[in-house]
């Protein structure tokens, strides 16, 4: 269960959230939504593959973790082994809400920060504040506040993202076999990637606007990504 | 002259028919890859007269529309949205059987989806031993259990178009003529004249030659196509191609439709037209996001108007002062088809050239059906043009046979003792010797592909199977069945189980997922 509630320096002045990664805390995800203006860090280490909204059927991109639900080859004991953390993985327990304030006299939506006071990191005995004592914001929060940003408009490029990916007919469905050294053998389906046919057939003119719209490269960047999944099975066979 | 490629098409009459066959032909032969060409093959002119209304009751569709609503190059979250459009998974016929008073369980359902495994085994003869536990229907297909908990037949990540259970639509007749018109005209490149036509020359051979409209004056074409509804304006008026009545075999002629609005704007939506039996017809009731639409068709020769109405008033729960408010709309059905659809250069599609009762919602896939042959085997030239109407006609005629004997068998099967209209249904004299053959047939197996006397039928050997053992009919068990069949049959309807517990649980409900389209819309892949 969740509970959002808008994060206030009253009521949550005690309110901590603990920072490591681990299992317990909820980072045992096989895949997080990531969006082109963090696909640089995040296709050094994960594979970045589309897939659909359950809810809304509509298209995002993914870092890819694992190769089945709740299994993340980069989490051990140790902590997350990647240096890179993809945002929306980095932004719990908080989330981005809505508030309509009153602007002189005019009705404007605000962006806030929320916080899932249900959400395993969050505590009133460990982890780091987000209140100084004497008020203000630590520098946690205030990272918070800049990741969540980040993700807002990274959101709503990605989505323009795919919707061009889905106007030139530029992803296709796949299906990735894993099969481990143990004999283990997994099969993914319901992930995307991008057609490199239709890619090497694309006009002069789409591939100018493409790449005047910045996603020319966020393409390539995914295609490069997929040798990632090498890594991850590497991974996956070194925890046994 | 006689080799002249055909390119100039006139369709007359701008209903559904006229605009689906308009699509479907531009879409054929002007368009690439969702482009149109620059200079298009086809001329295609479709005519209105602004003086005649189009019927708009054909609110029930088989899943072959979306075929065709994806060739013609309709966006399907477009459709939906603007046609308010639901899904529909099959019909459900109620109180068909048996009087109602026999308090015995009566309804079944005809789905879109074949049974499971239809390619691997015609499980049929399978279930027959096990009538008594689970009704056929369930037995081999989702869909009963699915439509009775009212979900949809697919989820918002399915691809437009595709599904997970087979389905078609209901719709609002009015908004998809719209729909297609402005499609059409905007994107296919189709001239739209609204006008009437006063006067049809013919050639020195026979053909049609020009039209003479009231305010175009002459327009002239190398293919006609007649779309004007029951009138039959080109096929029969003009060309008296003859019209082959069915009233003795089913009966129906008249019909009053209404719209009716949910008690409250969350209702469910039903995911599946529901029929149900009357003394003297049946009424359809089909379900859309905004209303639903119901209507009563009968037998004027069983019934007057006027207890028609109140039999319509009653299955709605109105009277009194509420009923004297409403005002269904009187429809008149010439039960019949012509004796062919083309004739010289004219083809009739849709009710120019012919319609029954709107039982089993055949109309709409018999417009499809000849657009979509039209477009594919479109003439090069006059000259061939009789050997490819000559086959397109015969084909007709069997779709028409089929058709006739499948609606038939809906009522000679029916145990409906009370009312004469059901009895006078089972008058031998009444039922094709092609139904009443078959009929005898299946009291020793089920109905099987072979029965079917023609390749791409518009009802398969599955859709007698449904009718048949949702009404009860009793087909002698086989008296040898290989074990190995056997146990592919079983696994096959565990398979069926535990896929429709799978789709039960996962699939939203029909008004759940119209919102979604509402607000997201399907994907594209």
């Amino acid at each position: 269960m969740s509970q959002h509630v808008l994060l206030n320096s009253i009521e949550h002045k005690d309110v901590k959230v603990m920072t490591h990664r681990s299992a317990a805390l909820g980072d045992n995800l096989w895949y997080s939504v990531t969006f082109p203006q963090e696909f640089r860090s995040v296709q050094a280490h994960y594979p970045i593959f589309f897939h659909k909204d359950t809810a809304t059927g509509q298209f995002y991109a993914v870092a890819l973790f694992g190769f089945q639900q709740n299994d993340n080859v980069f989490l051990s004991e140790q902590g997350w082994s990647a240096s890179y953390v993809p945002l929306t993985v980095r932004r719990q327990p908080f989330l981005i809400g809505q508030q309509t304030v009153l602007e002189d006299g005019v009705e404007r939506q605000q962006r806030v920060i929320h916080v899932d006071l249900d959400h395993p990191r969050v505590s009133e005995t460990e982890g780091e504040a987000l209140f100084l004592p004497y008020g203000g914001n630590t520098p946690l929060l205030d990272e918070v506040g800049e990741i969540l940003e980040v993700i807002h408009h990274g959101l709503q490029d990605g989505q323009r993202f795919v919707d061009a990916l889905i106007e030139h007919q530029l992803l296709e469905s796949f299906t990735l076999d894993i099969e481990l050294d143990n004999g283990q053998k997994n099969q993914m389906i319901g992930f995307y990637t991008i057609n490199e046919e239709t890619l090497a057939g694309l006009s002069a003119d789409a591939l100018a606007k493409l790449h005047q719209q910045g996603y020319l490269q966020a393409i390539y960047m995914t295609l490069a990504s997929q040798s990632n999944v090498r890594d991850l099975l590497n991974l996956k066979n070194a925890q046994g | 002259m006689m080799q002249k490629p055909i390119t100039e098409i006139i369709i007359v009459g701008g209903g559904t028919a006229g605009w689906i066959t308009a699509g479907l032909l531009a879409a054929e032969h002007n368009v690439d890859k969702g482009v149109l060409a620059h200079s298009p093959k086809l001329n295609i002119t479709l005519i209105e007269s602004p003086d005649v209304a189009t019927i708009g009751v054909g609110e029930g569709t088989w899943p072959s529309m979306r075929s065709t609503l994806s060739k013609i190059g309709i966006d399907e979250n477009d459709f939906i949205r603007q046609c308010d459009a639901s899904f529909k998974q099959g019909s459900r016929f109620i109180n068909w059987c048996k009087d109602p008073q026999s308090n015995v369980a009566n309804s079944y359902l005809h789905p879109f989806s074949l049974p499971h495994g239809h390619q691997e085994l015609d499980l049929c003869p399978y279930w027959l031993p096990h009538a008594e536990q689970v009704s056929f229907a369930e037995a081999v297909c989702s869909q009963q259990v699915l439509t009775q908990l009212g979900l949809a037949p697919k989820s918002i990540v399915t691809a437009q178009y595709h599904f997970q259970n087979n389905y078609g639509y209901h719709l609002n007749a009015a908004k998809f003529s719209q729909l297609l018109t402005e499609h059409c005209t905007q994107k296919l490149g189709v001239i739209h004249i609204r006008d009437h036509v006063s006067q049809i020359i013919n050639n020195q051979h026979g053909d049609i030659e020009k039209l003479i409209t009231k305010q175009n004056g002459e327009i002239s074409g190398q293919l006609f196509i007649d779309c004007t509804g029951a009138k039959s304006l080109l096929l029969g008026e003009h060309l008296q191609v003859p019209f082959l009545s069915q009233k003795s075999v089913l009966f129906n002629d008249r019909a009053l439709a209404i719209q009716v609005p949910y008690s409250d704007a969350n209702s469910p939506i039903a995911s599946c037209t529901h029929s149900t039996a009357q003394p003297n017809g049946w009424i359809w009731d089909i379900g859309l996001p905004t209303r639903k639409g119901v209507g009563y068709v009968y037998s004027s020769s069983h019934t007057n108007d006027i207890d028609a109405q109140k039999t319509l008033f009653n299955y709605l729960g109105v009277d009194g002062a509420a009923a004297d408010k409403l005002e269904p709309r009187q429809l008149a059905i010439n039960p019949g088809y012509r004796a062919k659809c083309w004739q010289n250069n004219c083809i009739a599609i849709g009710m120019a050239a012919g319609f029954i009762e709107p039982l089993e919602a055949s109309a709409l896939a018999l417009i499809e059906w000849t657009a979509s042959t039209l477009a594919q085997q479109l003439p090069p030239n006059r000259m061939v043009m009789d050997t490819i109407s000559a086959r397109v006609n015969e084909r007709y005629q069997l779709h028409w046979q089929q058709i006739i004997d499948f609606l038939k068998l809906h009522y000679v099967i029916s145990r409906r003792e009370v009312d004469g209209y059901w009895r006078d249904h089972r008058e031998s004299n009444s039922i094709p010797d092609s139904l009443q053959a078959m009929l005898e047939l299946w009291r020793y197996q089920t109905p099987s592909q072979q029965d079917i006397s023609y390749k791409e039928a518009l009802f398969p050997a599955a859709s007698f199977q449904y009718v048949l053992y949702g009404m009860g009919y009793i087909t002698q068990l086989p008296n040898h069945v290989k074990p190995s069949m056997q146990q592919l049959a079983q696994r096959l309807f565990n398979d069926n189980q535990q896929r429709t517990q799978a789709l039960a649980k996962n699939l939203p409900s029909n008004r759940e997922l119209l919102d979604k389209v509402a607000q997201y819309g399907f994907p594209k892949l």
